[in-house]
């Protein structure tokens, strides 16, 4: 059964500031979406909502199939968000891609193959042994695709993936997050402005004076710019 | 004859190093009743430290102001008030815990436990959310993901038990009213050093000494070795 998002009635609130109040967003397995939307706008926030990570002041977000965990009523297991700079854990990039693998109780030759898979795929073999907070900005991005990779999510929030990364970085990113896809994996990606990554997505969502809009084209998109 | 403060500090290393019995005793019972009360407050404080840093309730700041006023409270004041609780006709009386080394632990507990709480709750408080949410986002339940957590704040944890266990061994107010000075049983360090002192037997007492400052020079520097030589800002 493939894999669908629905919001109804999302509202959030910071104090008495209403951030935004979206009606309906239906996503379906296999999407790729841009999230657009000026600084400030929510465009975190919603996707934390949506990956669970935050309580909405009120409506609901649903995931189906719910194979949701019995501690928790919001985080679902195919589901990871990934912050705009990537929190490394203080431990060297195998312990970091591995983490996720770990807790899923996998047996240990098997984690020790899926990461050696999951650093190729990033290329990020050489930095193996390395302190993960030795990274730079573009190989601490991939090293979060990476650890999201090897847990085969089937729906991927990517909070800005290209800020603050160089043309080269972006490519590089642009690359995996294609591969991504290709293997059919739902991918919401954030980002106040379009680029190698954003032009990958076949839907243009529009974060804009609280409410969302799904916008036809790029080019569309472009105009809100 | 008055001793010269050299005469006084060689006779103290060379008591240290004769194998004193008594001296060895002292030593014994104060390692025996920090590391107790150490290690019974570790866990639960560190685990109040974490939810003041993770969990919003309402009051939660008047709770952390307490546990800030705790910190600073004298340790005779803890041991007059534990005295009261175990003495024979307070609602303890009972339990005969009092002059014992189960009675100095608790007044120890009681002393380390708001420095745990409050040293703790600032190292979480040092950690980026971000922890929390990349923990739970890669499948990390609460507990796991505090456990990440902890492991996060490790070096800071470290610092708040050394910090706690510093408090402990070398107060005197509480270990003298609940403990009873009993030599060979709960005669620990510090109330060892003010009594050999009001005795005028400053040897004992400046061996004694030299051993606090040791155990706090091997504690700082193990630290500091598993930190690391710590990052200039």
């Amino acid at each position: 059964m493939g894999l669908e998002l629905k919001i109804d009635n999302l509202v959030k609130r910071f104090g008495t500031r209403e951030i935004f109040r979206i009606e309906q967003l239906h996503v379906q397995e296999g999407q790729s979406l841009h999230l657009k939307g000026e600084n400030g706008v929510g465009k975190t926030t919603l996707m934390k909502i949506m990956a669970g990570l935050e309580k909405p002041c009120s409506g609901n977000v649903s995931v189906t199939p719910n194979h949701r965990r019995w501690w928790s009523d919001r985080l679902h297991p195919d589901v990871i968000y990934l912050h705009q700079t990537p929190y490394v854990f203080m431990s060297n990039v195998v312990d970091n891609v591995a983490y996720g693998l770990k807790l899923r109780k996998g047996n240990r030759h098997d984690v020790k193959n899926k990461v050696q898979q999951a650093l190729a795929w990033a290329r990020l073999e050489h930095l193996a042994e390395q302190p993960a907070y030795s990274l730079s900005g573009g190989e601490r991005q991939r090293l979060a695709l990476a650890r999201a990779w090897i847990l085969a999510p089937r729906l991927l929030f990517l909070d800005e993936p290209t800020a603050n990364l160089d043309r080269r970085s972006v490519s590089t990113v642009a690359e995996l997050v294609g591969q991504l896809l290709e293997q059919g994996t739902t991918i919401m990606v954030s980002s106040h402005q379009s680029n190698t990554v954003t032009e990958l997505c076949n839907r243009h969502l529009q974060l804009e004076d609280g409410a969302l809009h799904e916008v036809e084209s790029l080019t569309q998109v472009k105009r809100y710019a | 004859m008055e001793m010269s403060l050299l005469d006084t500090c060689i006779d103290a290393i060379r008591l240290l190093f004769s194998g004193n019995t008594e001296l060895w005793s002292i030593i014994w019972v104060s390692f025996c009743v920090s590391m107790t009360a150490i290690l019974i407050s570790a866990v639960p404080a560190i685990f109040v430290g974490f939810l003041l840093a993770m969990v919003d309730f309402p009051g939660r700041w008047m709770v952390i102001a307490l546990f800030n006023a705790l910190m600073a409270i004298p340790t005779v004041v803890v041991g007059l008030t534990l005295y009261l609780l175990l003495s024979r006709s307070g609602p303890f009386g009972e339990l005969h815990l009092l002059f014992s080394q189960p009675a100095m632990v608790i007044g120890q507990v009681l002393l380390c436990f708001p420095v745990l709480v409050c040293m703790s709750h600032a190292a979480f408080q040092g950690i980026d959310r971000r922890a929390w949410e990349t923990a739970r986002t890669l499948g990390a339940h609460c507990g796991r993901a505090a456990l990440t957590i902890a492991c996060e704040a490790r070096f800071s944890l470290l610092g708040a038990m050394l910090a706690g266990f510093s408090r402990i061994i070398s107060e005197v107010g509480c270990s003298m009213m609940v403990g009873g000075n009993i030599l060979g049983y709960t005669r620990n360090i510090p109330t060892a050093i003010a009594l050999e002192t009001s005795k005028g037997e400053f040897s004992q007492g400046v061996a004694l000494g030299l051993v606090l400052l040791m155990l706090a020079l091997v504690l700082n520097f193990t630290l500091a070795s598993v930190r690391g030589k710590g990052q200039l800002i």
